[in-house]
């Protein structure tokens, strides 16, 4: 699903973001990238969706090399993308379920589409009595699902999650890591970036460990250290 | 489709009622800057219209000295009949002086100055003389044989009134063109303004749009309409101050109605044919600017 062969990132001639990274991902995987902060990890997310382009190297997703393609045709591969932040990147002046629909409504998708998908999603997710709550109204964990709800709710083949959990207490995060293991069931490869020990400790998955732009471990059913 | 029409309609007029006082000043200055582009038009409009009609009439006036003599009177009209090849006679005419003085009120009735220190005897009575040839030397040359006749004060050339108007035309449709240009500029950089004011106000927006996978061209038009509107707004007005000073200035010429001034008036419908063309060039300019701008703005 997704491939990086031998890719190289830097922000500017003396700090190299990602050096000579190469790993290949499963279609259905559930990976962990772990590492300190600045250690490339939202870096690697980003290269995934080409929001950034290395200097060096392949990425591969969907069985296409995603930098040889022009960018007229990057809109189509990130609507088999969907995307998570520690900051959900709401838009506050839209409902749950506007926030939702936004995400279909900006790709076309006709209005009974919309009618039909978004409630239903926002029923996976937990949130179907709160559609008409604006994200101001909701917990920061409801907040998370919001945005959980948006990126899934076009059935992306993969999820790309910036740690999810950074803001969350405990409790909350293991709420959101549920959700994500059960949308990881219905066949959608997760890859998740976080520094938070106890949840890559508690999941058991694909660990794939960076530091300083260098992948120093990739094991399956890791643990943190 | 119509999902998508209503959407970049939506997100335009949510847009515009954000950034009023900008959206304002796109709209006026767009406006004035079309108003003015208008304005060469006609005011080019209004020369040639007058510069044709003298082309086509007197080219030469043999002016009498006021104390001529009637014998010298004719003598200088049998002069100018003698040459039937180079003038056509029948269209010939004699003004006396009492004419030549009506016809000075109206000439000169701007120049009051002017006015004063004529009077029906010292005023010059005139022959209006049109030549059957094109050609100005041979013009000139039987001007000048003229001069020499007893009684003639003087000997002009519509030629040279006509250089002189032709040259005022050509200063002024520089100047308007070279004003209009740059407020034209100047219109174009506001609403470039007012897209990336309006851009940076949805960023947080377009970040999300552009990570769900709406593409550049659904993200762009509800900021190019924004533009369209702005520029095409500024059209209509500019059509608007157009239509006020062409009423005035047809009414002001009319005044001068059995003069060449008269001709100085511009047709309906060439005032019509160029407001269509201000709205095309504000629609077009507000258009393509704002894409211009929301390109530059999109890469976030």
């Amino acid at each position: 699903m997704i491939r990086l062969e031998s890719v190289t990132k830097s922000y500017s001639t003396d700090v190299t973001a990602l050096r000579d990274a190469s790993f290949e991902i499963a279609k259905g995987e559930f990976v962990f990238l772990v590492g300190p902060s600045g250690s490339g990890k939202s870096t690697l997310l980003r290269l995934m969706n080409r929001q950034e382009q290395p200097e060096k190297g392949e990425v591969w997703v969907a069985g296409k090399d995603i930098n040889a393609m022009p960018d007229s045709k990057v809109p189509f591969l990130r609507r088999n993308i969907g995307n998570i932040f520690q900051d959900y990147k709401l838009l506050l002046n839209k409902t749950v379920f506007e926030n939702v629909a936004f995400a279909l409504e900006v790709i076309g998708r006709p209005k009974h589409v919309i009618r039909q998908q978004v409630p239903a999603v926002l029923d996976l997710v937990g949130l179907a009595d709160k559609e008409d709550r604006f994200p101001h109204q909701l917990s920061g964990g409801e907040q998370q699902r919001v945005s959980i709800a948006r990126a899934f709710v076009n059935r992306p083949l993969i999820l790309l999650a910036d740690e999810p959990t950074g803001n969350l207490d405990p409790a909350t995060g293991e709420g959101i890591m549920r959700l994500l293991d059960r949308i990881n069931g219905t066949g959608t490869t997760v890859v998740m970036a976080t520094h938070d020990q106890r949840i890559v400790n508690q999941m058991r998955k694909r660990v794939v460990q960076l530091d300083r732009g260098v992948i120093v471990r990739d094991q399956e059913r890791g643990v943190y250290d | 489709m119509l999902a998508r029409v209503s959407y970049a309609f939506r997100e335009t007029w949510a847009s515009f009622k954000r950034n009023v006082t900008l959206t304002a000043a796109a709209v006026i200055t767009s406006a004035v800057s079309l108003l003015l582009v208008g304005s060469t038009f006609l005011i080019q409009r209004a020369f040639d219209n007058l510069l044709t009609r003298w082309k086509g009439d007197v080219e030469l006036i043999v002016y009498v000295r006021s104390d001529a003599s009637p014998e010298q009177i004719t003598f200088i009209q049998e002069a100018i009949e003698s040459q039937p090849t180079i003038i056509d006679v029948a269209k010939l005419r004699y003004l006396d002086q009492a004419e030549s003085y009506a016809e000075a009120q109206k000439l000169f009735a701007g120049d009051p100055g002017t006015l004063r220190l004529l009077t029906p005897e010292n005023i010059p009575s005139q022959f209006k003389v049109v030549p059957t040839t094109d050609d100005s030397n041979l013009i000139r040359e039987l001007g000048e044989s003229f001069r020499g006749i007893e009684g003639v004060r003087e000997v002009a050339y519509a030629q040279d009134v006509f250089d002189v108007v032709s040259r005022v035309s050509q200063f002024i449709r520089v100047a308007t063109t070279v004003m209009s240009i740059v407020l034209l500029v100047v219109a174009i950089g506001l609403i470039w303004n007012t897209i990336r004011t309006a851009m940076f106000a949805r960023r947080r927006e377009i970040e999300v749009m552009k990570l769900v996978g709406a593409t550049n061209w659904f993200i762009r038009i509800p900021f190019m309409l924004e533009g369209l509107l702005q520029g095409l707004i500024g059209g209509v007005l500019s059509c608007a101050g157009l239509w006020g000073l062409n009423s005035a200035w047809s009414n002001a010429v009319t005044e001068f109605n059995d003069t060449e001034l008269a001709a100085l008036v511009v047709s309906d419908g060439y005032v019509s044919w160029v407001m269509v063309m201000l709205l095309v060039i504000g629609a077009a300019a507000g258009a393509i600017g704002s894409g211009i701008a929301a390109s530059r703005f999109l890469d976030v």
